[in-house]
């Protein structure tokens, strides 16, 4: 009975297993297709002054947070003369299930021009408000910088800072702005991971 | 003979959405538009056919104290293959039907299918149940998945998940309605062939 119960399991991983083989490529390149339209749409206000560069990957320095995964793939706005600005992915595994997956674009002076959820797998009709294709809660952190606000200001309301929670999951929004904090608290002491050496 | 009852028990007699109220939660919950609504119709049916054909395929290799494990089983890789294929052919599809994908697997209708028939009927039946059986589930869904989104525009409830409980319940009472009435009709039809027999004692079966 239990060998039985075995060969089935056995049977079905393995049918499982070759989709997964089959469909791994073909799912990659969705995904980098998705995370490249996103990445043009929120760098749209700063591709007025310039153009995308190759993105470039880099090994972080220790002690980064856990929001920053390391090789991180940073891609650098650039005109002749400058860079105009930058976007980092980042992450927050304090979600309600799953880890969630963001871009942010910062401009030369590390001020936030927009942030997007772009894989996340929190509840519908709850915590999804972080996807801009429910609710425009994402857009409340464009414009601002690390410097403007104190840290205790850069947290949910319900934990006594400035940004809304909604109503029956605090969970999702608190772990995006905790992972925004850590990102921008460390992005502002080493300024160096967004500055591309052209 | 068979063939005609399975069509008409999944499509109307024994619709999944309207008499068995099986799989509820995704029929209310993704049917706020027609895309959803195709999406998850589709993926179900694709999940509900192969599981019904593997079942049947399997059923008398399976002792009864391991059918449970075996058939979950079955619909888990199943499910997790349709989230695969759907995330490599159409990731915003993917990304719009977000958790209610891999929740087909919780879909009460695929595993009450494989217990109500396919573990005891030909490989053929079921299949052909499994097609019904998820074409009436689709109907459904998309019927609910059209009412909503047109009648969202002008009320603002149909877009919410209230709205969904009251259309499938205006929905459900349509169904019944002409049930009712096919009902009464075939019990008159009946009747008067019956005229000229007179009723004695006894229980007649």
């Amino acid at each position: 009975m239990i060998f039985r119960l075995t060969i089935f399991g056995l049977i079905t991983s393995l049918f499982v297993g070759i989709i997964y083989v089959i469909t791994r490529p073909l799912i990659f390149e969705s995904k980098e297709q998705a995370r490249l339209e996103q990445l043009y749409a929120l760098a749209k206000p700063l591709l007025a002054n310039g153009d995308i560069q190759a993105s470039i990957r880099q090994i972080l320095p220790l002690g980064a947070p856990p929001t920053l995964t390391s090789p991180i793939e940073v891609t650098a706005i650039t005109n002749a003369t400058a860079q105009v600005g930058t976007v980092i992915p980042f992450r927050s595994t304090e979600g309600y299930s799953g880890t969630i997956h963001m871009l942010m674009a910062l401009d030369d002076r590390q001020r936030i021009v927009g942030i997007r959820v772009i894989d996340h797998k929190e509840t519908p009709g709850l915590g999804d408000k972080i996807d801009i294709r429910k609710s425009d809660w994402i857009l409340q952190f464009n414009g601002l910088s690390y410097g403007d606000l104190s840290p205790s200001d850069w947290a949910v309301d319900k934990d006594g800072g400035r940004f809304d929670s909604f109503t029956g999951a605090t969970i999702t929004p608190r772990a995006v702005v905790n992972a925004l904090r850590e990102t921008l608290n460390y992005l502002d002491a080493n300024p160096q991971i967004l500055e591309m050496k052209q | 003979m068979k063939v005609m009852s399975v069509w008409l028990d999944g499509l109307w007699d024994r619709n999944p959405g309207l008499i068995q109220l099986l799989g509820l939660c995704p029929l209310l919950a993704v049917s706020n538009t027609i895309d959803n609504a195709v999406g998850l119709g589709l993926a179900t049916i694709f999940v509900l056919v192969l599981s019904n054909a593997s079942i049947s395929l399997i059923r008398h290799l399976v002792e009864d104290a391991i059918r449970l494990p075996v058939f979950v089983l079955v619909i888990a890789a199943l499910t997790t293959c349709a989230e695969l294929l759907i995330q490599a052919f159409d990731y915003p599809l993917y990304q719009s039907l977000g958790i209610f994908l891999p929740l087909i697997v919780t879909n009460c209708l695929i595993l009450g299918r494989a217990e109500a028939l396919a573990r005891r009927e030909s490989i053929g039946i079921s299949t052909l149940d499994g097609l019904a059986q998820g074409l009436g589930f689709f109907l459904v869904l998309i019927s609910l998945g059209a009412v909503r989104e047109w009648t969202s525009a002008t009320l603002i409830l149909a877009a919410f998940p209230p709205g969904a409980f009251i259309a499938l319940g205006l929905l459900v009472a349509l169904h019944q309605l002409i049930q009712s009435k096919l009902k009464h009709r075939r019990a008159k039809v009946i009747q008067n062939s019956k005229d000229r027999r007179v009723r004695t004692t006894g229980d007649i079966p």
